[in-house]
């Protein structure tokens, strides 16, 4: 029974086989749980060689590595690079944005993906970050790295308050409460909090002083790094990505990564194997409230202007299917989905080459919205690992 | 002292008494088996012990201390765990994580601030993920999908998941509900053998009557939610209340 | 005016407001009860039921119709309107069934958030295909014209006519779904769903014919709403989903499944918003005169969050939870 040392080429052949078997339900299970694939073999098969890639993709400098180099492609792709950008009609500030989105939606994952919680009230903790950082650039201090970390706490004491609320019913409830209790911090801030949120205006004007107190965070890098990544602003908000990419990556491989699956797949069981549920539902929307608040701080340092609409429930909804479309349950995927998200907004929609479909963007995103929900849970990540999987079967039977 | 006390116990819904002024001692190392006719009160009194439900009257002792205050995680942190009717597993992990899940729980299940702390760095865990899975024999399976397990399997990671955190008390609600008899006889020869090994003490609610004349050192009897016969097989087979409330004057 | 006077009509305003949630409520609260199924699209069949009251009463126009040839247009009445208000529950009922079978059915075996994320992206689908069929502009939606102006009551005044018809069309709708579900083998369906979740799903009656007058008679509620309500204010695309969120704290205070509930709910924060709309603080020695109306929006939400802490069921909401 107890086939001591099982070798470990034959571990990860039984792992290979039942991905390939399921490929779409155990790719994520092994992204995470990597390490138990424990050391690649000596075997030269193609099934060893992606199983060695795997490994090595989820080793956490990989990550990194591998997040700091899109980051800092992404915007000469998207606004510079000849053809490609000129087929996107990217730009530079756009680039920013989504790096911005892609913060709150990786963020926000932790929840839905993760636990399996969904929230329809983060745009009250994205926003409330977003106003903090603004009233704080006003009040206090202009310095960017102080106005993020004033949005960061700031949206953490909310979400205790609003996670401790809405965690109090379980199930269905939970959605309608958070979105009712974020809909009532936007009336707040629509009207008898208007002196400190400028009402309907919302904040204007919101100066941004220089990074450090040198670099000023709306002009360009020096040399390469001007061409690839653009401005100080992209790079400051680059660095946040990857810096919330390895907190998150660390979360999920963390005793919390596999309770908040636990809780995900069967809550009661989590209860009965000794896990205070609740408190680790309550971490989980306080982790991703970090990460929104960090995001809303970030955009108000992006478009020095907050509106009132930042803590309007149709914010919680765009984050929602950011995350969904990019793909629940992936680390990546939520960016890649704020990213599609944002191009269809902000590009599609403004007309040439676009002009036939310009009209309906926002149509289109909500049929492919429900489509994805209905036929491929798993969003457009796992729809890429599943390509993965099959071209590695191909290859495999030949 | 007996490892496990009710002392009148009491479940109110509405106008039904579910279980009704309940005295039970648990001697450490025992196999009590409760049985007694649908609606008796059996998953009522596993609940409440379990912290799953309030008692309208009554208190819990195990370990000489009242757990009346307690929240079923903290029950199982003190030594009581439950598996359940159905495989109540994790499905979409692998047999592996299941164990390892409830392993953590065990130890570290009273939330800390480690979430920047990797998994990896819990050795006693994965030694104890081990240690479970070769004892219901799915360490073979380990990186299987529980899902994809067989039914009889997932039975027995649901009986793994519930030994994993190292309880001194194991409640089993109906172990073999639902399985084919060579199913069946695996399991009970599972639950033997565990039992045995770890030293458990256990309370198995079980309608095989068989299983249960078989496997108890003691059986207590429920009917409308109040014990009406409590003794060894032997005497509960000769008691003539059992035979009428429970058995319907059949012969056994 | 007289504190009687302002209290009638806090009151009345109060009965009014909340008569549109009183509407929204009840469907929702019972297809939550009963079919577990959290509908985020609800707001849509509200907005459905709007514009499709809209199209009926302008086009129908009855009067100059094939009625005036029977000599019926001298009556004067607004006829497309009462077309409006008869054929759109009929409509939004067949909607409704048909979003029962396509929309609910296939989810009813996957978790929670995979409902909820569905109808809210068909809530947004159905948002647009509106704004693309109609415009996003505003527009009104004339009240008809026998009810239109305002009518002289004892001690309140004068008051908008039309809002007394919206009471009392929300009134006799409350009264014939309370009779349903005291009465009918679908009131016993709602009943026993709400109560015994479990065993419901054990019988697994879920997709019988009471089961599906559940969601078509919730549906219908939705557009009857949007009819009576659509006269109150301006008109576009997002008022389907801006109205969803107090339906659903309607739904919360006043208890899952509970008609009573959704009742006693809905009227619960239409009067609290019109009291707060009316009610200023005025304390002259201390120069103070705040008047809260700003507050109003909130109020609603606090009241939910205070009947939350204190009663986590909601006020007519069975003990059980159904995580």
């Amino acid at each position: 029974m107890s086939d001591e040392s099982a070798n470990p080429a034959d571990r990860t052949e039984t792992a290979t086989t039942v991905d390939t078997a399921d490929a779409a339900d155990t790719t994520e299970t092994e992204a995470d749980g990597g390490e138990t694939l424990g050391g690649a073999s000596s075997a030269s098969t193609v099934a060893s060689l992606q199983a060695r890639w795997e490994s090595a993709r989820d080793r956490e400098l990989t990550v990194i590595g591998l997040t700091i180099v899109g980051v800092s492609l992404f915007p000469y792709l998207f606004a510079r690079a000849p053809v490609v950008s000129d087929l996107l009609q990217g730009y530079q500030e756009l680039a920013s944005l989504m790096l911005v989105w892609g913060i709150f939606a990786i963020g926000f994952d932790i929840l839905l993906g993760r636990t399996g919680l969904l929230s329809f009230g983060h745009a009250a903790l994205w926003g409330t970050g977003a106003y903090a950082a603004g009233w704080a650039s006003a009040n206090i201090t202009t310095f960017p790295l102080l106005l993020v970390a004033i949005g960061v706490v700031t949206a953490v004491f909310l979400s205790v308050v609003l996670g401790w609320l809405s965690l109090r019913r379980g199930g269905i409830y939970f959605a309608i409460l958070t979105l009712a209790f974020a809909q009532m911090i936007y009336y707040m801030a629509s009207a008898p909090l208007a002196f400190i949120t400028g009402g309907d205006n919302g904040l204007t004007g919101v100066e941004i002083g220089s990074l450090l107190g040198v670099f000023d965070l709306g002009t360009e890098l020096p040399s390469v790094a001007g061409t690839l990544l653009g401005t100080w602003r992209y790079a400051f908000i680059g660095a946040f990505l990857v810096l919330s990419v390895t907190a998150i990556y660390r979360i999920l491989n963390s005793p919390y990564g596999i309770v908040f699956q636990a809780i995900r797949e069967n809550e009661q069981r989590a209860e009965f194997v000794g896990f205070n549920v609740w408190r680790y539902k309550l971490a989980a929307f306080v982790l991703s409230g970090t990460f929104a608040g960090l995001a809303g701080a970030l955009f108000t340092i992006h478009g020095q202007y907050v509106p009132l609409s930042s803590l309007y429930w149709q914010t919680s909804g765009e984050v929602v299917i950011m995350t969904v479309l990019g793909g629940v349950g992936s680390l990546l995927g939520p960016l890649f989905g704020a990213g599609i998200y944002l191009w269809v907004e902000y590009i599609v929609s403004g007309g040439y080459p676009f002009d036939w479909i310009a009209p309906y963007w926002l149509l289109v995103l909500g049929l492919v919205f429900v489509t994805v929900v209905v036929l491929f849970p798993e969003g457009i990540w796992g729809l890429v690992g599943d390509l993965r999987d099959r071209v590695a079967t191909r290859l495999e039977e030949r | 002292m007996a490892l496990l006390e009710t002392q009148g116990l009491t479940k109110r819904f509405g106008g039904l008494t579910a279980t009704d002024d309940v005295d039970l001692a648990i001697e450490e190392g025992e196999r009590v088996s409760v049985i007694g006719p649908n609606g008796a009160g059996k998953t009522t009194l596993i609940n409440q012990i379990t912290r799953l439900l309030d008692p309208s009257e009554g208190d819990i002792v195990f370990k000489n201390e009242s757990i009346l205050q307690t929240e079923p995680h903290e029950v199982v942190q003190r030594g009581i765990s439950k598996s359940f009717q159905t495989a109540s597993i994790f499905p979409e992990l692998t047999v592996e994580e299941n164990a390892e899940i409830a392993a953590l729980g065990a130890e570290h299940g009273s939330f800390r601030l480690n979430f920047f702390r990797h998994r990896n760095r819990y050795g006693g865990v994965s030694e104890a993920t081990r240690r479970t899975l070769e004892a219901v024999s799915l360490w073979e399976q380990r990186d299987m999908e529980a899902s994809a397990l067989p039914y009889g399997d997932k039975r027995r990671l649901e009986i793994g998941i519930a030994l994993a955190s190292e309880p001194d008390l194991l409640l089993m609600d109906e172990p073999t509900a639902g399985m084919s008899p060579e199913e069946t006889n695996a399991t009970v020869s599972l639950i033997d053998e565990v039992q045995e090994d770890l030293g458990l003490t256990l309370v198995l609610i079980e309608h095989d009557m068989e299983i249960v004349f078989d496997f108890s050192d003691r059986i207590v009897v429920l009917n409308r939610g109040r014990v009406i016969a409590e003794g060894t097989p032997g005497e509960i087979q000769d008691d003539p209340d059992v035979q009428e409330a429970y058995l319907g004057g059949v012969e056994l | 005016m007289s504190l009687l006077t302002e209290t009638a009509r806090v009151l009345l305003n109060g009965l009014q407001t909340g008569a549109i949630y009183v509407l929204l409520a009840m469907g929702l609260s019972i297809i939550l009860g009963t079919l577990k199924f959290v509908n985020f699209a609800h707001g849509a069949l509200y907005l459905l039921g709007l514009y499709a009251g809209i199209l009926i009463s302008q086009q129908t126009d009855f009067s100059q119709g094939q009625l005036a040839e029977y000599g019926l247009s001298t009556l004067g009445l607004d006829w497309g309107f009462l077309a409006a208000l008869l054929l759109v529950p009929l409509i939004v009922f067949v909607l409704g069934i048909a979003m029962e079978r396509f929309v609910a059915r296939p989810f009813y075996d996957r978790p929670d958030t995979d409902q909820i994320l569905f109808t809210f992206g068909l809530a947004i689908v159905v948002q647009q295909v509106v704004r693309i069929l109609f415009g996003g502009n505003s527009q009104n939606f004339a009240q008809p014209g026998w009810a239109a102006g305002p009518v002289a009551l004892p001690l309140v005044g004068g008051f908008p006519q039309w809002r007394l018809w919206v009471i009392g069309i929300t009134a006799v709708l409350v009264m014939i779904v309370y009779g349903l579900i005291e009465f009918t083998d679908f009131g016993l369906v709602v009943r026993a769903g709400t109560q015994d979740a479990e065993m419901v799903q054990l019988l697994g009656i879920r997709i019988t014919r009471p089961y599906i007058a559940v969601f078509g008679i919730g549906a219908a509620l939705a557009g009857v709403a949007g009819v009576v309500g659509g006269p109150l204010s301006v008109v576009n695309p997002t008022v389907g989903t801006d109205i969803l969120v107090p339906a659903f704290i309607t739904v919360v205070i006043g208890g899952l499944g509970s008609v009573r509930g959704a009742v006693v709910g809905g009227l619960l924060l239409g009067i609290t918003e019109s009291f707060l709309i009316q009610w200023s603080l005025v304390i002259p020695s201390l120069g103070i005169d705040y008047g809260f109306a700003p507050w109003s929006q909130v109020g609603i939400y606090a009241i939910a969050a205070i009947i939350l802490l204190v009663r986590p069921q909601g006020l007519f909401g069975s003990e059980v939870d159904v995580s």
